[in-house]
Parts: structure tokens; C-alpha cells; sequence
């Protein structure tokens, strides 16, 4: 476990990228190649760190090498160096995807910068070791999140952007209260060490408990469980694909993360609160998430309420905390990820071509666009996690963890409802894909669809991968979830004791 | 990877080259390559036989998740085998059949192909696979496969019904046993369902047991079409003819019935006797229930779909009473005679129900319609459809000499030694089972007679026809022909299946008995079975004669009661219903939002705050309270009540910088010089910001009457009170020393600064400063792209 000047760079080349970009705004092809190729680096960098992770331990950078817990260190463990390699092939995809749809106006006022930025923001959260950090690289995250959510300053984002943009404002304010609070108890911001000093007590004091629902409901906001979601649906809608493909496919992940790292690491002693409050949040979460997704005709919001459907079994999992439920939630985690990408890029796709996102409107596109239709009913199914694909391990091993802790109701909920999300995504394959050849669209000639379709057949094949190999995935989960479980290694990676 | 694997796989291989067969060779029908496989494999089983026969189960594996113990372990074993003889052996005819079906010229071959190999790769794999994952993924494979196959002709509205309908339940199904495998692994720590076999006193004392037991038969249950589950296949029969004859007939409705077989020797030991009421007791009525409403089906298709489900039931009744044998210890014979029967009806219906399917499609393909009330009089015009459909037909009525009597003959046996069983209270209520089972079969046996005769018999109502009616050509008929032979030679020389293929199979499902000889007999001298036969008969007869005269009591049953509508309605309604549910609170304003927000916010935290007794005062690091603070104190309160009440903006923006003055000035109070300057800064510049703005924006901004909202106030002081409560309660809980000692250590050396705020910002913790003024410069490009690009409404992609 050396000092890995690895570790800073998924976040760096990000950083240096968008710089470069800001300074030729004007120049879109070498800006697009400038983001395609620093993206594919990222990927590459991401998978070497994953190796060395795997091979070697945890790693860390000790930034300006002063020594933890006094300076900031970067971490990674594997489930963070596995979120960075999923991060920046999402990345990756969407910037291919950009370039075919995102249109001149965008790419001549900072897309592809800001769009390195939001990837600098959700690596650093996923490294960061350090409580504070983590909140900064939120803000990196949130500000990118907030200009592509506003950038094209059309009606429907102007007023998307100023709800999304108080909601995130006051829970950062609460952010930097809750870090307030928690270092005036434990005096430090390294999570190992704020780990380490939990660990010291024989007695968990009352207000350590209230700072963890604190914590919760922050990083909740971001993830948008129950009952902290409202904001959710309207704002992803409003963006263009490729940007509600980001904010959909990462924020909310982070928030996730964010919860699983605080939850396992150092707020773990009062479990019998804390967790079982999280495991009622996350079946109502799953449940209002399944309610949203079958309410819509709208395919953007059939998908957008389905992010809210995975974040609550992922939390489930969280909240069960055992081995099997935390190794489901990282498999469910990682697979959400890339398929919700995949399908947002999908249901572009389908808007572009068909002008519309009511599914009531259009039928039939399975005669003219097969590859799309098979691409999206796998991704479909994925979601729904039929096996082989990459959602069943991940689904399967929450509902057993749930099931060997007792939990008998919450996972037969978990399981039960899995058969709306497949109602929900198979709802676009009967209604819009198949149908008679009897309808003609007046854009549908006028869009790349070829080359649109790349990036989502990318993502998708992964998630394919990422099913069919589920072996070979897990042994990195394995890992990842030993660490989760084990907050000793943790300490040990960074304080070096 | 074994030569059993590479058979399992081998559709699915197939299937990928399937395409480029039909695009490169579009002039010979797709159909005869794809006819060579199921042919070949339907060999390679054959070859198993003698090794079945003498016990020998044939076991390959393959790991595919070992660390999550799952390997695709492919067995052979009587049951297995039976199945997989049966998916070969019926997917042969049926794809021959429908080469002669679908025409080459009209029809997407490729894709009807496509998904028959992939059931028929999917329903191999269910069959033998010993780890239960495995078999689950092959599982709903069989139902996607299903699923597409159903709405093969998907421009047609009630193919997609049909489709979406089967989808859900059966997929509901495979959830449900997702979940008794769960459990079941839970139990025993494994997925191979030989070691539960050989874990059974674990599994039937572990309080899991009923529900895991639930869940398995749910899956069953609703991929077999059992009541109440069964409303998905007569809306399957939208399918393609050879796609019902071969999935909705003979094979992946089977599905259910072959997990209740292979679960049996888990199951059936269950002391309370769940197991044996509930496989036979839904088995038994449902046969009723499907021969009753069989009857009022004016679709030929129709018929034979509730017919089915029917007969899935009369074979799910025999396994469930079957089970009940294992209480009797060696006595057993009495009753594995049910089991028996199951196994023996399952070939049989294969092979009547395969044929009579397939005659209705060629019905409907040689006349244009399937309708009982527009067909009639075929007899001449196709004889030898008409020979076929006789065989067919009576065997499933039960009459001698065809399989089907022999068949039936048994399940009468076993229903009537039901009564003879003394557990369970079986002795009581059990009567019910022959009583059942008889008024099922005489239901059938009209149904049989309709089939036949409103088709064949009678007169050609040619002007109804949308066809002139012609016999069908012979390919079409080369496969319901082998298919109603082997109904003819099964019922004169049952005996060659009995010892080669229903005594493995039986032993498989009883692995506890030793199953010594098995002899099917025609005649069984004058016993009650024979004269529940001749009651079938005579009382079939009457009935069918009579029909106009009872079948009003159809009209009893209202519409809106059946389960059919209840799905019709509860589809939609769950939509609308999510949809209000959702509109009520989702209003898009973000001021309800936040109010949900906090008021979420308030109960938690001070909930969590009372049940732990986490408040916390310490007063004794706290300096005094000095007059300036006080001043401070009141002038930031004065401000905030002024932004609040003031009705010109001007004002409120004046009290905003007061406020943010007055905080400045704390810190000066508090030594902190630095922060003051900067807080002070900060402030002036926003102040004027905000006041440059002014410009732009409208000039009455009150003219929006604002109401006093009291719970609004009540949220806003309710933030503000857990926020203080809690953080008078984080400041009066130090546990421990901050690392800020360090700092003040090491400013001079080894960092060389002389301000220790600058060294912490600039390198303790640098990396932090780095990214603020990324956060910044991010700002600074969104408020450029702000008032530069303003795109026109377009479509969004």
C-alpha cells in the first residue's frame, strides 16, 4: 500500500481537459476529439487503477504529502476505483452520443468542459477520503450539473434548472452544517479516522446518531430516496438526452455512494436505528419509484422514475448490511449504472427519431430500426433483471441478503415489484416498438442514427458482459464489499497503522 | 464443456446463424434447416434411454458462477429425459408443420425461428438442469420466448394483449420462484437440487419451509395456467398454430407441472400435508374449471386452450395426490398409481392435444376461419383432417381403445383411492377428488364431441367460409398424422412406454420407492373406473344432444366477474390510479416540494434527537455574553425581519447587506480579522450585484399577494430550531481533540507560511481551493452560456 500517484488521476486528466477545452470553445471538431480522446484515457487510467486495486490493495495519494489524517488523502478502495472505471465509461459514451445530437449551439458555449468538470466532480466524490473534500468535489459535481441542466436557456430548463438548483443549494448549506457538527465531536475530517475515533468509544453518544440521519438526509437529497425524491422527476426531464443521461446515470449514484461509504465506515454503531430506518426508506422509495414508472406514457419519465426504483433496492441492500445484501447492492450499483445510461441514451434515440417522448404517439419502429429495438429490449430486460443479464446477480443476492436477516416482507417487495419495472420498460417495446409500418416521422431521416446508436450498443454490451461474467466480476465486488464490510482496512490503507 | 451442454446450447447457437441462413437462401424455406436440429437432438436423447433405464442419470457440469454457487450442472434422468424426448420429439413435427404453415413469401421467417429455437433451447435447459439459478434463468427465457412468439404478428392489437398478458403472469411466476429458490438455498446452502433431495428433514422442519413451498408453486401454477393463473393461454392462442400446439400444448405449459416433479421428493414429506391439497386440490378443480368454460368457446383454438388447461390440471391433481404415497411408507402402491397416471397422461396429451391443435390450424388455414358456428361439414371435403381429429378428440374424451381412455382410466384410479387415504383428513372431504374428477371428465368429453362434430359434422356453410375449403396439402399433414398414430399405437401397446420411459420417470418423482414393475392393463375387470367411464359416456352423450337447452347457464356467470376482466381492469386502473396517486402530491412547484422536504426533515431529526437523548448542553467552555453581541444579535434578527416584511426590493436587499455586515462584525468580535475581511467583501460585492440587476428585472415584484401561510412559518421555525438544538448539542459533545494542533504546528515549518488560514487554504489543504475555483470558473462559463445561448423550443434528443 505505497502512496499511488494514480489514484488523483481520473480526477486530473478530467481537470486538465476541460482547461484546454475552455480555450477553444469555438473550435468544435478539435473539441470533440480533445473530449473523446481525454475521455478514453480516463477510461484506461481508471481500469489500470482497478488492477492495481486488485492486485495490490487499497490505494492512496497523501495530497502535498502531508500525512493523513491532517492533510487530504485520495482513496481507492475497490468499490470506489470500480464506480471511477463505470463513471468514466459512462462518460465516454455520452460525449460520443453528444457529438451527434447535443448540437453547435451547446458546443460552442463550454458543453464538453463542463462535461469533464461533472466527470472531475463524481471521480473526486468517488476517491475523496476526506469528509470535507467530499463535499467540495459535491459542489464541482453539482455546479457542472447545474450549467448543463440550464445550458440552450430554453423555457422548460430555465424552470427546471431554478427548482433543481434550490434544492441542491440547501442541501449543501446542510452539507457543510452536518461536516460542522460532526468535526466539533470527533475533531478530525478523514473518514478513516473519524472512523477509527468512533471506534474508540465505549459509548455511542445520542447526537453522533442524529448527525448520521443528517448525513442520510443530505446525501438523500442527492440520491433521492424517499421522501427527499420530489425534485427528481422534473428536473431530469427538462435537459437534453446526453446531459439527463449524466445527471441520471451518476448524481444520484454519488448520493448512494456517499450513504454506503458513511454507513459502513463510521456510522455503523447504531445500526438498529440507523439501518432499519433505511431499510423502511428504501422499500417505500422502491415502491414509489415502480408508482411513477407505470403511472407515465412519457418514456423519459417511464426511465427517470426507474432510477428512483434502483436507488431503493440498492439502499436496501445497504441497509441489510450483510455480506450477501452489500455484494447484491455493489453488483446492482455498478449494473444501474451503465443500463440507465444505456436506456436514457436509448430513449434519445427513440425522441430523435420520432419527435416526440409520448409513447401514445408513435408504434411500429421495430420495422425500421431492429437494432434498436432488440438493444433496448435487452437493456429492458437487464433492468428488470432477468438472468442472465447484468441485473439478476445484483437483485438476487439483495433479496437473499434480505431474506437470511429475516427481512421476509421488504424482500418479497423487492422482489415482486421488479415484475412493474419490467411492466414499465416492456411497455415501450409493445407500444412503441412493435405496431404496424404506418407511420412516418418528419425527422427521422435528417439524424445520425447509426452513430447515435454506438455509444448505447457500447453500454449496453458491457452490461451484457457484465452479466454473462459474473464470475469474473466477482471477485472485484468481493472486494470492494470486504472493504464495506471491514472498516479496518480501510483505517489501516489510510492511516498506515 | 460436454457433448450434453453443447446440446443444450446448440438452439441458441443455431439461432444465431438463423438470419443469415434466411437472408443468404430466401428461395428454400427457412424452416428445413432449421428442421434438422430438433431432428438430431430428438436422437441424441434417444440414445439415453437404456442408460435411464437401468438408473444410470448422466451428470455433466460446467461452473458458470462458482463463488455464488452456481454451476450449470446438466442432469439426465428419467424425468429429464421424458421432457427433453418430448420438446425434440414434438418441436420436430411442429417445425415441419410449419414449414407447410407459414408461407415463405409473406411471413418474417427469420424471426418465428429465431424464437422457436430459443424456447426450444430454453425448454431443454429448464429440463436439465440440476442448479436451480440456472434452470430459473432458462425459465424466463421460455417465457420471453413465449412472449415474442405470441406477438409474432405484433401489428395486430390482440397479439400484444396476449403478449403483455403472458409476459406478466408468467413472469410473475418465475419471480415467485426466484424467491422459493431463494429461500430454499437459504435452507440448505445449495442450488443443486439432487443435495436438497438429499436434505429434505432440513428443509421440511425449517420455518421457511410453507413459504418457500408458496413460492415455488406459484411459479408452477401460473407457467402451467392453474386457476386462478390460467387467463393467459386462451389469450395466447393468438400465436401462430404451430407456436400453441407446440409451447401452449405440449411443452412450456408443462413447465409447471415438471417443477412439481422435480420438487416432489422436497415437498411431498411436509407433515401438514400443504403439499399433496394444494398441487391436487388447484389441479383438480382447475380441470373442472377449464372443461367448464371449454364448452362456451366458439373459436376452435379457444376449445383447445381451456382444454389445456384443463388437462394441466387433471395431471397437476395426479402429482399432488400421487405425493400423498410418501406417508404410506411400503404401502405405497396403492397410491403411486396417480403418479403413474400423470406421467403416462402428460405423453398422452402431447400427443392428442399436438395433433388436434394442429388440425385447427389447418382448418383455419384451408377455410379462413376457425369459427365453430361458421365451420361444419368438413368430414368429406378433408377426410383425412377428419380422421386425425377423431382420433384426436376421442382419445381425449376418454373412450377406448386410444391412449387418452387409458389414460383416464388411471386417473380415475387414483382419484378413488384418495378416499382410501387416511391422513390429511383426506378420509372426510377427500370424496371430493373422484366426484370432481368425474364431472371434469364428462365436461370434457362434450367439449370433445363439439370440437368434432360442429367441424366435421353437419352441413358446409360454404357461404360462410372466407375459403372454399380443400383437404390440406400432405406436408401439413405428415405431422399430425405420426402424431395420431402414436395416439393409436400408445392406446393398443402402452406397455412399450411403461418400462422405458414412465418407470424412470416415476422413480425420479418417487426416488424413495423402488418401482418394481410398471403393467398398463386395458382391461381391469368390472370396476368402478369402468363405470365412471360408461357414466362419461352415456351423460357426454345426453349432454351434447341437449346442448341449446342447458349451456344458458353460461349466462349465470356475468361478464365482469370473470378473471378476466379483473386483469382488464386492474391493468389500467393500476396506471390511472399510480397516476392521480402521483399528481396529488407531485405538483411541480418546489415550495410543496420543500415543504415535504422539511417537514421530513423536522420529524426525523427531532424524533431521533428525543428517542436518543441526544440533547446536550455544556456551558462551561462558553465565554460571557458581552453587550456588542448583543447588539450584533439584535441588528441580524431586525434585517432578517425586514427582508422578509419589506415590500419594496430595494429595502430588502439593504437589510440583506446588513445582515451580512452584522455577521462580519462577529467575526471581528471573535478575532478572526481575516474571515471578517473576506465576509465583508463577499458581501459588498453581492449587495451591489444584486442591485445592478435591478435593471433587468420587472418593477413590481410584490404584485403576487403573499399571503401569511402558518404552516409554512412553522416549517421555517422548525428548520431553525433543529438546526440550533443540534448544534448546540455538537458543540457541547467534543470527544475528542481536533487535528488543528497540526497545523498551528507546522505553518512555519515545514510548510513556511506565517498565516496559518492562507496555509491551510493554499497547501494543508490546498487540494480543497483547487476545486472551489474550479466550482467558480464553472459558474462563470454557465452564466456566459446563459446569456449567449438561448436555443428556440426544438426537440429535445
Amino acid at each position: 500500500m505505497e502512496m499511488n500517484n494514480l489514484v488523483v488521476l481520473p480526477i486530473f486528466v478530467p481537470l486538465l481537459t476541460a482547461v484546454i477545452l475552455m480555450f477553444i470553445s469555438k473550435k468544435i471538431n478539435i473539441q470533440r476529439w480533445i473530449s473523446v480522446g481525454a475521455s478514453l484515457v480516463t477510461v484506461m487510467i481508471a481500469g489500470l487503477l482497478v488492477h492495481h486495486v486488485s492486485t495490490d490493495g487499497i490505494q492512496t495519494l497523501d495530497i502535498g504529502s502531508w500525512p493523513a489524517p491532517f492533510g487530504i488523502t485520495l482513496v481507492s478502495d475497490m468499490l470506489s476505483s470500480l464506480l471511477v472505471l463505470t463513471t468514466s465509461i459512462i462518460g465516454f459514451a455520452v460525449i460520443l452520443y453528444s457529438i451527434y445530437s447535443i448540437g453547435e449551439g451547446r458546443e460552442k458555449h463550454f458543453y464538453y468542459p463542463i462535461v469533464q468538470f461533472l466527470i472531475v466532480g463524481v471521480n473526486g466524490a468517488f476517491t475523496t477520503g476526506d469528509i470535507f473534500n467530499l463535499f467540495v468535489f459535491f459542489e464541482v459535481m453539482l455546479m457542472a450539473s447545474y450549467v448543463l441542466l440550464v445550458l440552450g436557456g430554453t423555457k422548460i430548463q430555465l424552470r427546471e434548472t431554478i427548482k433543481y438548483l434550490t434544492v441542491n443549494v440547501i442541501s449543501s448549506s446542510l452539507f457543510v452544517i452536518a461536516v460542522a457538527y460532526l468535526y466539533s465531536i470527533v475533531g478530525t475530517l478523514n473518514m478513516a479516522h473519524i472512523s477509527q475515533r468512533i471506534g474508540l468509544l465505549e459509548e455511542i453518544p445520542g447526537i453522533l446518531t442524529v448527525i448520521a440521519i443528517l448525513f442520510l438526509i443530505v446525501f438523500g437529497l442527492k440520491g433521492a430516496i424517499f421522501p427527499l425524491y420530489f425534485w427528481l422527476p422534473g428536473s431530469y426531464y427538462a435537459p437534453p438526452v446526453p446531459v439527463m443521461t449524466l445527471l441520471g446515470a451518476l448524481l444520484t449514484k454519488v448520493g448512494i455512494y456517499s450513504i454506503a461509504r458513511t454507513y459502513s465506515l463510521f456510522f455503523y454503531h447504531d445500526q438498529s436505528y440507523t439501518h432499519d430506518l433505511l431499510l423502511v426508506l428504501a422499500v417505500v422509495t422502491v415502491l414509489i419509484g415502480v408508482v411513477g414508472s407505470i403511472a407515465y406514457w412519457d418514456i423519459k419519465k417511464i426511465i427517470i422514475y426507474n432510477i428512483i426504483t434502483a436507488i431503493g433496492v440498492i439502499l436496501y441492500g445497504i441497509s441489510v448490511a450483510t455480506t450477501t445484501s452489500m455484494t447484491g447492492s455493489v453488483y446492482y450499483l455498478i449494473h444501474d449504472m451503465i443500463i440507465k445510461a444505456a436506456l436514457f441514451l436509448l430513449i434519445g434515440i427513440i425522441v430523435n427519431i420520432t419527435g416526440t417522448s409520448n409513447l401514445k404517439k408513435f408504434h411500429g419502429l421495430i420495422n425500421d430500426y431492429p437494432v434498436l429495438a432488440w438493444v433496448y429490449f435487452i437493456a429492458a430486460i437487464s433492468l428488470a433483471g432477468i438472468p442472465p443479464f447484468s441485473g439478476f446477480v445484483g437483485k438476487w443476492l439483495v433479496i437473499q441478503g434480505g431474506m437470511e436477516r429475516g427481512e421476509l416482507i421488504g424482500s418479497v417487495i423487492i422482489l415482486l415489484t421488479s415484475l412493474l419495472v419490467l411492466y414499465s420498460v416492456m411497455k415501450i417495446f409493445i407500444y412503441g416498438f412493435w405496431g404496424g409500418k404506418d407511420q412516418d416521422y418528419p425527422d427521422q431521416h435528417s439524424i445520425s442514427y447509426n452513430k447515435l446508436l454506438i455509444p448505447a450498443i457500447l453500454l449496453t454490451v458491457i452490461a451484457v458482459l457484465y452479466g454473462f461474467g459474473s464470475e469474473f466480476v466477482y471477485s472485484y465486488v468481493a472486494q470492494a464489499v470486504d472493504t464495506l464490510m471491514n472498516p479496518e482496512i480501510y483505517i489501516e490503507a489510510v492511516l498506515k497503522e | 464443456m460436454s457433448v450434453l451442454h453443447i446440446a443444450i446450447l446448440s438452439p441458441f447457437l443455431f439461432a444465431i446463424i438463423v438470419p443469415y441462413i434466411y437472408k443468404r437462401l430466401r428461395q428454400i424455406h427457412t424452416g428445413w434447416f432449421v428442421l434438422l436440429l430438433p431432428i438430431i437432438l430428438f436422437i441424441y436423447f434417444l440414445q439415453f434411454l437404456p442408460q435411464v433405464k437401468e438408473g444410470e442419470g448422466i451428470v455433466q457440469s460446467v461452473s458458470w458462477i462458482p463463488s455464488l454457487n452456481v454451476d450449470f450442472t446438466a442432469k439426465i434422468d428419467g424425468l429429464g429425459l421424458l421432457f427433453a424426448l418430448l420438446i425434440t420429439g414434438i418441436g420436430s413435427l411442429v417445425v415441419l408443420y410449419s414449414i407447410y404453415y407459414l408461407s415463405k413469401d409473406q411471413e418474417q421467417l427469420n424471426a418465428f425461428y429465431v424464437y422457436l429455437l430459443l424456447f426450444l433451447g430454453a425448454m431443454l435447459g429448464v429440463v436439465l438442469s440440476d442448479n436451480l439459478i440456472v434452470l430459473y434463468t432458462f425459465w424466463e427465457f421460455t417465457s420471453f420466448s413465449s412472449f415474442f412468439l405470441i406477438g409474432y404478428w405484433h401489428h395486430r392489437e390482440r397479439s400484444r394483449y396476449g403478449a403483455q398478458k403472458s409476459m406478466l403472469i408468467t413472469v410473475f411466476g418465475g419471480l415467485s420462484l426466484l424467491g422459493g429458490i431463494i429461500l430454499l438455498y437459504i435452507m440448505t446452502g445449495t442450488f443443486s437440487i439432487q443435495e436438497m433431495v438429499a436434505n429434505t428433514s432440513t428443509i421440511i422442519n425449517h420455518p421457511l419451509f410453507l413459504p418457500a413451498m408458496i413460492f415455488i408453486l406459484l411459479g408452477a401454477f401460473s407457467k402451467s395456467a392453474q386457476f386462478p393463473f390460467y387467463i393467459w393461454l386462451p389469450d395466447a392462442m393468438e400465436a401462430p398454430t404451430p407456436v400453441s400446439a407446440y409451447l401452449h400444448s405440449a411443452t412450456m405449459v408443462k413447465a409447471g407441472i415438471y417443477l412439481v416433479a422435480r420438487m416432489t421428493p422436497i415437498f411431498a414429506y411436509d407433515a401438514n400435508g400443504y403439499w399433496v391439497w394444494l398441487v391436487g386440490g388447484v389441479g383438480i378443480f382447475t380441470l373442472f374449471w377449464g372443461s367448464f368454460n371449454a364448452i362456451k368457446q366458439t373459436d376452435l383454438k379457444g376449445i383447445l386452450a381451456y382444454s389445456t388447461v384443463s388437462q394441466l390440471g387433471l395431471i397437476m391433481s395426479l402429482l399432488g395426490v400421487g405425493a400423498g404415497a410418501v406417508h404410506f411408507g411400503n404401502d405405497n402402491q396403492l397410491f403411486i398409481v396417480a403418479t403413474i397416471a400423470a406421467v403416462f397422461h402428460l405423453i398422452n396429451h402431447a400427443t392428442f392435444k399436438g395433433s388436434l391443435f394442429m388440425v385447427a390450424g389447418i382448418i383455419d388455414h384451408e377455410t379462413g376461419t376457425r369459427d365453430i358456428r361458421r365451420l361444419g361439414g368438413l368430414m368429406t371435403i378433408m377426410p383425412v383432417s377428419f380422421t386425425i381429429a377423431f382420433i384426436g378428440t376421442f382419445s381425449m374424451a376418454g373412450i377406448p381403445p386410444f391412449n387418452g381412455f387409458l389414460s383416464k382410466e388411471m386417473f380415475f384410479t387414483g382419484m378413488l383411492r384418495v378416499v382410501k387415504m387416511d391422513i390429511f383428513r383426506f378420509d372426510s372431504i377427500g370424496f371430493l377428488f373422484p366426484v370432481i374428477a368425474w364431472i371434469g371428465s364428462v365436461f370434457t368429453f362434450v367439449y370433445s364431441m363439439i370440437l368434432l362434430w360442429k367441424t366435421f359434422g353437419g352441413q358446409v356453410q360454404r357461404e360462410k367460409l372466407p375459403k372454399t375449403p380443400h383437404e390440406a396439402p400432405f406436408g401439413m399433414l405428415i405431422s399430425p398424422v405420426i402424431l395420431a398414430s402414436l395416439v393409436v399405437i400408445f392406446g393398443f401397446f402402452p406397455n412399450i412406454l411403461s418400462d422405458r420411459i414412465i418407470a424412470p420417470a416415476v422413480e425420479t418423482i418417487m426416488p424413495m420407492f423402488a418401482i418394481d414393475e410398471i403393467h398398463i392393463s386395458h382391461w381391469h375387470g368390472f370396476q368402478p373406473e369402468l363405470y365412471m367411464t360408461i357414466g362419461v359416456i352415456i351423460i357426454g352423450i345426453l349432454l351434447y344432444l341437449t346442448l341449446g337447452k342447458w349451456t344458458r347457464i353460461y349466462q349465470l356467470f356475468p361478464n365482469k366477474l370473470t378473471l378476466n376482466q379483473l386483469y382488464d381492469v386492474l391493468l389500467p386502473s393500476l396506471e390511472t390510479g399510480s397516476n392521480m396517486f402521483i399528481r396529488t402530491h407531485m405538483t411541480g412547484y418546489i415550495r410543496t416540494y420543500l415543504a415535504y422536504i422539511f417537514t421530513f426533515f423536522i420529524a426525523i431529526l427531532s424524533f431521533t434527537m428525543w428517542s436518543k437523548h441526544a440533547f446536550h448542553f455544556e456551558s462551561t467552555n462558553l465565554a460571557d455574553i458581552g453587550l456588542y453581541e448583543v447588539l450584533l444579535f439584535l441588528a441580524v434578527i431586525i434585517g432578517t425581519v425586514t427582508i422578509l416584511a419589506s415590500k419594496s426590493r430595494l429595502t430588502s436587499i439593504i437589510a440583506l447587506g446588513a445582515v451580512g455586515y452584522a455577521v462580519s462584525l462577529f467575526f471581528v468580535l471573535f478575532r478572526a480579522p481575516d474571515l471578517a475581511l473576506t465576509q465583508l467583501v463577499i458581501e459588498t460585492i453581492s449587495v451591489a450585484l444584486f442591485l445592478l440587476c435591478f435593471y433587468f428585472l420587472p418593477r413590481n415584484f410584490h404584485l403576487e399577494k403573499t399571503r401569511f401561510k402558518l404552516t409554512n412559518a412553522l416549517i421555517s421555525v422548525g428548520v431553525g430550531l433543529v438546526v440550533t438544538l443540534i448544534a448546540i448539542s455538537s458543540y457541547s459533545t467534543k470527544l475528542f481533540p481536533s487535528i488543528s494542533q497540526y497545523y498551528v504546528d507546522h505553518t512555519y515549518d515545514p510548510a513556511g507560511g506565517e498565516n496559518m488560514v492562507n496555509v491551510i487554504l493554499v497547501d494543508f489543504r490546498g487540494f480543497d481551493t483547487l476545486f472551489e475555483i474550479s466550482v467558480l470558473a464553472i459558474a462563470g462559463l454557465g452564466v456566459y452560456g446563459l446569456i449567449k445561448l438561448r436555443l428556440a423550443r426544438r426537440k429535445e434528443g
